[in-house]
């Protein structure tokens, strides 16, 4: 039984689709939290061209929650990436700031190792529903593996 | 459902693409499964709120109402809408968009939130007025936050239901149909192994009785 699929292409293009999406809402640059706070409407641009905005509610939060001199070292959003491991997830920061933030949310200890934080699935939930806008999801290249 | 097999030519060259493209596809539905679980979480925490949300919105209506209840028994109607009427003013709401994994959710924020003055004549009201105005503010805001958290839940579930489609796609249809056809083509070249082989016995023999 020989045959050629009928929704072969259809498929193939929706899945190229699929993988142009992915990483397509990243910024195109992070930006300081002093600076996000200075702008009437806090945004970052996106890689596909949109523009992503940030809730004044929430850099205030960080900004309550960090020095003035952490403000100005503060980038964002605060990448999270989706690691091949289905249960983890890891944030890509500098060992400091953002291990602080994640501490304070958390409410427990952690490691920072390599540039990378850790979390697990129920932790990831908890730190979206504080930092909504001021996270984003990278599908890094390590899932593909 | 059966596999279907895909059309090519049984050759080594089309097996190696086919080994790719299956390669290829299994990555990405693992990629797609990732991102739709990335989505199921999101969508699951947002109805959540929404349920939260709601309540609150019930709760503020149902203060603001005895609120405004209380002021107009206390000033009258007319008092009250004569007052009222000096301080309409449009409702600015700063919108704009924010991206979640690849999902394009919209972003409501009420401009002007914190308020100071009002506009009516302080003199004239009393502090009814102003809790009655003041809770109408909290409905407000609540209303914007709302509608924010129902919008993202339709793109949310919407975005679901795209990728579960694609995922299925994957599953059922697409990989299944490359092992197969993969499958076809090694059981095509064994057998042309086998015929070569049995020619290659039978020349041979020709040879032999030669």
């Amino acid at each position: 039984m020989v045959s050629q699929l009928p929704y072969q292409r259809m498929l193939e293009e929706c899945l190229k689709g699929e993988l142009r999406v992915l990483n397509a809402h990243l910024p195109r640059q992070q930006k300081l939290l002093s600076d996000l706070l200075a702008e009437e409407h806090p945004h970052v641009d996106c890689n596909d061209g949109s523009t992503h905005f940030f809730k004044r509610k929430e850099l205030e939060y960080l900004a309550s929650i960090t020095g003035a001199d952490e403000q100005k070292a503060l980038l964002l959003p605060i990448l999270i990436e989706l690691g091949p491991n289905q249960g983890e997830v890891s944030i890509i920061c500098e060992p400091g700031i953002t291990e602080k933030i994640v501490v304070k949310i958390l409410n427990m200890p952690i490691i920072c190792e390599q540039g990378r934080i850790t979390l697990y699935r129920p932790q990831l939930g908890v730190l979206r529903k504080v930092l909504k806008t001021t996270t984003q999801y990278v599908f890094s290249s390590r899932t593909l593996k | 459902m059966p596999e279907q097999l895909i059309k090519v030519r049984p050759t080594k060259i089309e097996l190696i693409k086919l080994r790719r493209r299956l390669s290829l596809s299994q990555r990405i539905q693992k990629i797609v499964k990732d991102r739709l679980s990335i989505i199921t979480l999101e969508f699951l925490q947002r109805a959540s709120e929404i349920v939260e949300s709601k309540r609150n919105l019930l709760d503020y209506f149902s203060e603001a109402y005895k609120a405004l209840s209380i002021t107009a028994g206390y000033h009258g109607y007319i008092a009250l809408e004569k007052e009222l009427v000096a301080t309409e003013k449009d409702v600015m709401v700063a919108t704009g968009s924010a991206n979640l994994a690849g999902v394009r959710t919209p972003s409501f924020e009420l401009a002007e939130a914190e308020k100071t003055i009002r506009g009516y004549n302080l003199v004239d009201t009393s502090s009814f007025l102003d809790k009655s105005v003041q809770l109408s503010e909290v409905c407000l805001k609540a209303i914007i936050e709302l509608a924010e958290l129902q919008r993202t839940l339709d793109l949310l579930g919407m975005e679901i239901n795209r990728t579960k489609r694609i995922v299925n796609a994957l599953e059922y249809l697409l990989i299944p149909g490359l092992q197969a056809t993969i499958k076809y083509l090694y059981m095509k070249f064994e057998e042309r192994d086998r015929e070569e082989k049995s020619r290659l016995k039978r020349v041979k023999v020709l040879l032999q009785r030669e």
